[in-house]
């Protein structure tokens, strides 16, 4: 816990100053997280500010502040779930339609060339989003927990309140499903 | 697929890294606490209306039950008698189709095998 639980306890009874820490100290994780569920950095700090939005107004619904991190990811789970949700930017386009800029992107990351490090980092975030298209929004942000965030399946039942294997099924799933688009790009000679 | 699940973790690792740690700019905690002010002024306004409107619907409730209960009253003073009440019931629409039943003899009359078997 980045904080005492004493702070939240304060922003629990309305003290704007300790609500104002709260976010002080968490703020910088969230748009890492946010970042990494949304793969849009355009976007985050509006996410963000959201998920803290929602915070403010939900705190005096926190059982205890004991689970208030695990309360706070969830927060920017539905939040990032409801950004994709909102900008639905996905089409139904498959691999095989990926455009010829994301091909050139895939095939420039397979090269490991020493390009512009940032232009390479933002190929890899389109390629990383079209891999994402083959799996439901919901199934990306429980993947990038588990897989990018590095959070432990005891954390994601935390934040999901779902029973561990549920969610590992569901993982299994979504994780066959990205591999299967993987393979098909390395196949293709796209990766 | 050993290989692919290895390769996949690998570019799972390079998307995290690709996915830059975003720095909050100076305004996030503005526009923050904005959003959030924003956000209490309508719930607020919506709090403000719905309480009056609250006590309104309330009121004519009360209203109409009290116009119920005096309504009930004053017909318990002089009870409808058993032919009142059919007479109340009688609407223009029942009067006519009682009548065209009437004045049609044959739509009593029960088919000719049916009659014939009677005998």
């Amino acid at each position: 816990m980045l904080i005492e639980q004493e702070l939240i306890e304060r922003a629990r009874t309305g003290d704007p100053q300790a609500f104002n820490q709260v976010v002080l100290a968490y703020r910088k994780r969230i748009l890492g997280t946010i970042s990494r569920l949304i793969g849009r950095p355009e976007d985050v700090e509006d996410v963000a500010q959201e998920v803290f939005v929602r915070l403010y107004y939900s705190l005096d619904q926190l059982r205890t502040a004991e689970v208030f991190e695990p309360w706070l990811y969830r927060l920017t789970v539905n939040a990032s779930y409801d950004y994709l949700r909102r900008v639905k930017r996905r089409s139904e386009s498959r691999m095989a339609d990926l455009s010829e800029q994301q091909v050139m992107m895939a095939d420039s990351i397979a090269g490991g060339r020493q390009e512009d490090e940032e232009r390479q980092k933002g190929k890899t975030r389109e390629f990383m989003d079209a891999l994402f298209r083959h799996v439901s929004d919901e199934d990306r942000l429980l993947l990038t927990l588990k897989e990018v965030e590095g959070l432990s399946l005891k954390e994601l039942e935390q934040i999901y309140g779902a029973k561990e294997n549920a969610l590992k099924v569901r993982l299994f799933r979504a994780r066959q499903r990205v591999l299967k688009a993987y393979e098909a790009a390395k196949a293709d000679g796209r990766l | 697929m050993v290989d692919g699940d290895y390769r996949l973790d690998e570019f799972f690792q390079r998307y995290r890294a690709a996915c830059p740690d975003v720095e909050p700019t100076p305004n996030f905690m503005p526009i923050l606490w904005e959003r959030i002010e924003g956000r209490r002024g309508f719930a607020f306004t919506f709090e403000r209306m719905a309480r009056p409107a609250m006590t309104i619907f309330a009121a004519l409730c009360l209203l109409l039950l009290v116009l119920n209960v005096a309504g009930t009253g004053q017909g318990s003073v002089a009870p409808p008698t058993y032919t009142d009440a059919l007479a109340a019931d009688s609407t223009a629409e029942k009067t006519d189709y009682t009548e065209a039943i009437w004045n049609n003899p044959t739509s009593f009359q029960a088919p000719q095998e049916l009659r014939a078997q009677h005998r």
